[in-house]
């Protein structure tokens, strides 16, 4: 009896649901190294084309961190999500579809970080 | 990067008859054993030199060298010290605890996008597309070698 309940609860947690491009975890991680290659060998030519003022290292590194705030992820859905948003935006940047404010957005050079600890709230402001 | 030293060092090695065949003497140096069928006289090693630039106005040197361009043959051992030349480059690897069989997860903590970043030098330095069914699977420079080396026909 217990052991029913325990299935019909597993069988509710885990649905099968229409996958959107890979059908499992290796897959989607597959995509995404997929992803990563084409991302890391285009840097160079859009440091170049957009005349950026950053090394080539800085963006490379800013491309691994843009990947790594996904890490956690493990549904093959989203992964699959996050690869196609990540092609449409190599690909506007290598046909140089966006401009160079584009690119340099995710640099987030003139926004302050917002304070997080008691004190630095305190001195900014009335802001809780 | 490591293919243009070896080739600098090559170059270097046969510069005194550079005006012959280089690309020949640099192939017949490094297979000594071989080069006695090619020419009809046999010579030593250090008279080499000498014998090619005594000969140099002949025309039938020229009928017998061929002069094709091509990198120093590959080895098991060249491949190996070209890869670990260029893991050694990677900044996040210590030089130190790097060996052939040091696992990239297990032993210098990488991460799955660190390999890729390695399998892309890789093929970067080795010249051939390395696709990812198979480069995912590449988790020491044991691995890598021995993969160049079945891609690259380099007898065992």
């Amino acid at each position: 009896m217990a052991s029913t309940a325990a299935t019909r609860a597993a069988a509710a947690t885990t649905k099968v649901v229409k996958p959107i491009f890979s059908r499992d975890l290796d897959e989607a991680k597959r995509r995404v190294r997929e992803l990563y290659r084409a991302w890391y060998r285009e840097v160079p030519n859009t440091v170049a084309m957009f005349q950026l003022d950053i090394t080539t290292r800085q963006g490379r590194n800013k491309v691994r961190e843009m990947f790594d705030k996904n890490k956690h992820v493990t549904d093959p859905r989203v992964i699959d999500m996050l690869v196609i948003k990540g092609k449409m935006e190599l690909q506007e940047t290598i046909h140089v579809w966006k401009q160079k404010t584009h690119v340099m957005r995710y640099f987030h050079e003139t926004e302050e970080a917002r304070p997080t600890d008691f004190l630095s709230k305190f001195y900014h402001g009335h802001d809780p | 990067m490591a293919a243009r030293v070896l080739q600098q060092c090559v170059r270097s090695f046969a510069r005194p008859s550079l005006r012959l065949c280089s690309g020949n003497l640099a192939v017949r140096a490094a297979a000594a054993p071989t080069a006695a069928l090619h020419r009809p006289l046999s010579f030593a090693a250090d008279s080499r030199r000498t014998r090619w630039l005594g000969q140099s106005r002949t025309p039938s040197v020229g009928v017998l060298c061929r002069q094709y361009g091509d990198l120093p043959p590959l080895t098991l051992e060249t491949i190996k010290d070209r890869v670990l030349y260029v893991l050694k480059l990677y900044d996040k690897i210590n030089p130190e605890k790097l060996q052939t069989t040091s696992h990239f997860m297990k032993d210098l903590g990488l991460d799955s996008l660190d390999q890729v970043e390695i399998i892309m030098a890789m093929e970067d330095e080795f010249g051939f597309e390395i696709p990812d069914a198979e480069a995912e699977k590449l988790m020491t420079p044991e691995e890598i070698v021995q993969y160049i080396a079945d891609k690259k026909d380099v007898y065992e």
